[in-house]
């Protein structure tokens, strides 16, 4: 797939060139495969409910699909489904995707957790707002909803009008009370809702020995928004686009944009003009630059204490950015500056300004970056606290479908910009960044040496678009008024947001709005690995490893 | 001051008895001393607390806020002074929350520990201009004893909250000062010996020696300068002592919430507060005293008090800039830096000074 021309993206997504892999992978499944599907991005085949973790098992040690990118469940008239979006981390092109049908009468199917640790929380999120039950799955419990919540809000049958009326005694405080166990030396301590180090309304489940942690739980969904469900009610077109940029609200808007821009330009084959894709590329380049700029800020507060110089400093240097991006979109944070089959406008006039403005921007930074690594990962103190701290191997870090900084700190060469090219990234010169350390070191260095390449891109881009021939200078394809892609279509579409890998799943039901919507935050999947990270190690630790996942919960709980 | 030859104000005559003088209460006998001493009391007491008033609201934001690149407050008076009275009405005017489970009276009076411990202190430090409460002949022996009684207010603090979060933070704190304290007053010893006495005044006039005559200057014998060594070891330990940054454990903002004091509020809460700020400043005061000179400076000696105040602020300044640009170390880091390296630090640089002083002796 090269330079976004969609057209031929979408002949070799339909018919996937690796045909013989699939013989493969037929013979692999053998009669575990009832039958196939075909999704827009990968090769589709329906197993049986109690085949999941068979199937999976195999895949993953047999066929190398090794990446559980994300699990869509969605209720048809006839019956639920269950979809494992399958990747390889060694190359996120090669997709696959099992479906698992279950009857509307028992919609039981077989938890893929055993297989894929990374299961565990969208399998619950798929019962909770789905209703579909995974048998042997550890803990099946609502995860974005309240436990008293009534029916699931996504499946067909719920009633939407209907108030949930929940008494008192029932709608207990999720924040367990204060106990003592008799034959225990361990202290229970709830983290949050409102804590100075949970980046948000997170709940910390914390169970000390001491000051080590012994165990930690996220409690998630304080900020559940019911984004999908607004999403599957707006028109393509239009409606909801402005959405993404309140998921990861931080500021990351335009690469959230852009992952609903990839997939429905890829669903109702739609071809980006190559300016608008350089003008994506440098915008959602910035946006990355500022998300790790109050990543690095946030981390040091975590790990400085709340009077650090360090978080004004990045928000200095952040509001440079935010200005860029004021001028380029008109908007602070909520850009919805994208447009499908573009963007909304030209770069603002007079363009030499804002050329002269981003180069100043681009021209500064490695002085502040050297700034950065003068203040925090060179002093002494910041490197006992974070090396071998928070400490999350590789095949963990994998199972847990960490992406991302996350990932590519533990060593994990991926990234989904080079791995599965989309905008103008192939054309342009820069590197993956990987470091081995595994730990919170490691994540703050590589998000830093981030924003050094990010600054690569962009001044490419500035150089692409300032010699841009003035006729040629194409923001939006033609796109029709209103988009009603065929009737179940059905496509899972990534790009590489700041936190990772973010995934949108549309599959369409033929009228001009998504049947089914889901998102696959990255936060959220990175935020499962919190325990890994720090059972065993202190609080400070905790908290540290916390901050260096850097997570947004408007994109955990979404 | 080079020439330390005129009379020593703070060594000769405490302030006490020149109020007497100047009152004429000493001619009333006992209840006349005692009358006098505290009207004294009450000037130094004032004098500190309008000094932790000027830090706590308004010099440290400005100074965090020059290190953070922010303006800060400036609405309120000049340079937004004005902001000192606002936070006094707003802090007092507060509803005093006191939790359910917190256990009184301790909760109560761990206050009042922490903000007396650090009063205490500032009775034995002469901050020249013949300011000087008392000058026992175990003067410095005295502030570290009633500076040290402030970790028993931390953890009463601490337990009687019936918070978690301030249980850890009392907990840490106790950790911390017993790690601590030994390094400190062992440090501290080293400057004993140099002057031979535990008096504070004493330590201060024997800092007044020249250490190297320039003919028209001199540069004093501050125990800074002829021990930087444990001026070092000293300032480290202090900051551990009192709870600063690198070393703010017990209270450990965004691990914590706010360690000990998460559930202070109201009143109780400036008590707290002022008493961080007073140990800070008690800390300093020690330090200024023992390796700094004390009031000593250049200029005529009424401008002793002057010096030693720029000497203590000095002092605070060092503690927000570390503050602003220094990480937290980690509780199980600071305890092996306590145990493993100051306080063997502090008994070589003990056992160094005691022979480089008997040598000369």
């Amino acid at each position: 797939m090269s330079t976004g021309t969609e057209s031929e993206v979408e002949s070799e997504l339909t018919q996937p060139a690796s045909g013989a892999d699939e013989a493969e992978l037929e013979a692999l499944l053998g009669d575990r495969a009832i039958a196939r599907e075909e999704h827009l991005n990968a090769p589709g085949f329906v197993i049986n409910p109690n085949d999941v973790q068979a199937v999976l098992s195999d895949l993953r040690d047999e066929a190398g699909y090794d990446h559980l990118s994300c699990v869509t469940a969605q209720q048809y008239e006839d019956r639920y489904e269950s979809i494992y979006h399958l990747k390889k981390f060694a190359d996120p092109t090669d997709e696959l995707s099992i479906v698992v049908p279950t009857t509307t009468e028992n919609p039981v199917s077989q938890s893929a957790e055993p297989v894929f640790r990374t299961a565990d929380w969208h399998e619950r999120e798929a019962y909770d707002l789905i209703g579909v039950e995974y048998e042997g799955h550890p803990d099946l419990r609502r995860i974005l909803l309240p436990e008293t919540w009534q029916g699931h809000p996504l499946s067909g049958d719920y009633d939407q009008e209907k108030p949930q009326l929940v008494t008192l005694t029932e709608h207990q405080n999720p924040i367990q009370p204060d106990h003592r166990e008799a034959d225990s030396d361990t202290m229970f301590l709830n983290i949050g809702p409102h804590h100075p180090a949970t980046h948000g309304v997170l709940h910390v489940e914390t169970v000390l020995d001491g000051e080590t942690v012994a165990d930690v739980e996220p409690d998630i969904g304080y900020l559940h928004r019911c984004e999908e469900q607004m999403c599957q009610s707006g028109t393509y077109r239009h409606q909801i686009m402005p959405y993404p940029d309140r998921w990861d609200y931080v500021s990351a808007g335009l690469l959230n944009e852009w992952a609903y821009a990839r997939a429905i330009e890829d669903l109702a084959d739609v071809e980006v003009p190559e300016y608008a894709q350089v003008i994506r590329t440098m915008g959602a380049e910035l946006c990355r630059i500022a998300s790790h700029m109050l990543a690095l800020g946030t981390f040091a507060l975590d790990v400085y204490g709340e009077f650090t110089a360090t978080f004004m400093y990045t928000f200095r240097d952040r509001e440079v950015i935010q200005d860029l991006l004021e001028d380029l979109t008109g908007q602070r944070m909520m850009f919805n500056y994208f447009r499908v089959g573009g963007v909304a406008w030209d770069l603002p006039e007079p363009r030499e300004e804002f050329f002269a403005q981003a180069r100043d921007f681009l021209d500064e930074l490695p002085a502040k970056v050297a700034e950065y690594h003068d203040l925090i990962t060179g002093n002494e103190i910041f490197q006992t606290r974070c090396i071998d701290t928070g400490v999350l191997e590789p095949d963990v870090a994998k199972s847990y479908g960490c992406t991302g900084p996350v990932v590519r700190g533990s060593g994990v060469d991926y990234d989904l910009r080079r791995d599965d090219p989309y905008g103008y990234y192939d054309q342009l010169d820069w590197d993956v960044i990987t470091r081995d350390g595994c730990d919170n070191y490691a994540r703050v260095l590589c998000r830093m040496e981030e924003v050094e390449e990010s600054a690569k891109i962009i001044e490419q881009c500035l150089d692409l678009l300032e010699e841009w021939p003035e006729d040629e200078r194409d923001v939006q394809a033609n796109v029709p008024r209103t988009l009603k892609p065929d009737a179940d279509t059905e496509i899972y579409r990534a790009v590489e947001g700041a936190k990772g890998e973010l995934g949108i799943y549309i599959r369409s039901d033929g009228t001009d709005k998504p049947g089914r919507f889901k998102i696959r935050s990255p936060c959220f999947s990175n935020l499962q690995a919190l325990a890994e990270m720090s059972e065993g190690e202190y609080i400070p630790d905790l908290i540290a490893s916390l901050g260096s996942l850097d997570i947004v919960l408007g994109e955990v709980d979404r | 001051m080079n020439a330390a030859t005129a009379t020593p104000l703070q060594s000769d005559v405490l302030l006490p008895e020149r109020l007497g003088d100047l009152t004429g209460l000493n001619e009333f006998g006992l209840a006349g001393e005692l009358l006098s001493t505290l009207i004294g009391a009450v000037i130094v007491g004032s004098l500190i607390l309008a000094m932790t008033a000027v830090a706590g609201p308004w010099a440290k934001r400005k100074i965090t806020a020059s290190f953070t690149d922010r303006i800060s407050i400036n609405q309120i008076g000049p340079a937004g002074i004005g902001i000192i009275i606002a936070d006094a009405v707003r802090m007092l005017s507060k509803e005093n929350i006191i939790p359910e489970n917190a256990d009184r009276p301790a909760y109560d009076l761990a206050p009042i520990v922490i903000v007396g411990s650090a009063l205490l202190g500032f009775a034995v430090i002469p901050m020249g201009s013949g300011i000087q409460l008392a000058d026992p002949e175990v003067g410095l022996a005295f502030a570290f004893a009633v500076a040290g009684i402030a970790s028993i207010g931390l953890v009463m603090a601490g337990y009687a909250s019936g918070n978690k979060y301030s249980l850890l933070g009392g907990l840490r704190a106790v950790a911390q000062n017993v790690a601590y304290e030994i390094p400190l007053v062992v440090t501290g010893m080293s400057v004993v010996l140099f002057a031979g006495s535990l008096q504070m005044s004493t330590i201060v006039d024997a800092q007044a020696e020249p250490l190297v005559d320039l003919g028209i200057t001199a540069i004093p014998q501050w125990y800074a300068l002829v021990n930087p060594f444990a001026f070092v070891l000293f300032l480290i330990a202090n900051f551990a002592e009192v709870g600063r940054n690198p070393f703010d454990m017990p209270e450990a903002p965004a691990e914590l919430v706010a360690g000990y004091q998460t559930e202070y509020s109201s009143v109780y809460f400036v008590l707290v507060y002022l008493g961080e700020f007073l140990h800070i400043f008690l800390g300093g005061a020690i330090i200024s005293t023992i390796f700094l000179g004390g009031p000593d400076g250049p200029g005529p000696e009424a401008l002793g008090i002057v010096w030693f105040t720029l000497k203590i602020w000095g002092v605070f300044f060092l503690t927000q800039w570390l503050r602003s640009a220094v990480p937290r170390v980690r509780i199980d880091q600071l305890i092996e830096i306590g145990w493993k390296g100051l306080l063997v630090l502090s008994f070589a640089n003990l056992g160094l000074t005691a022979a480089i002083v008997g040598v000369i002796a």
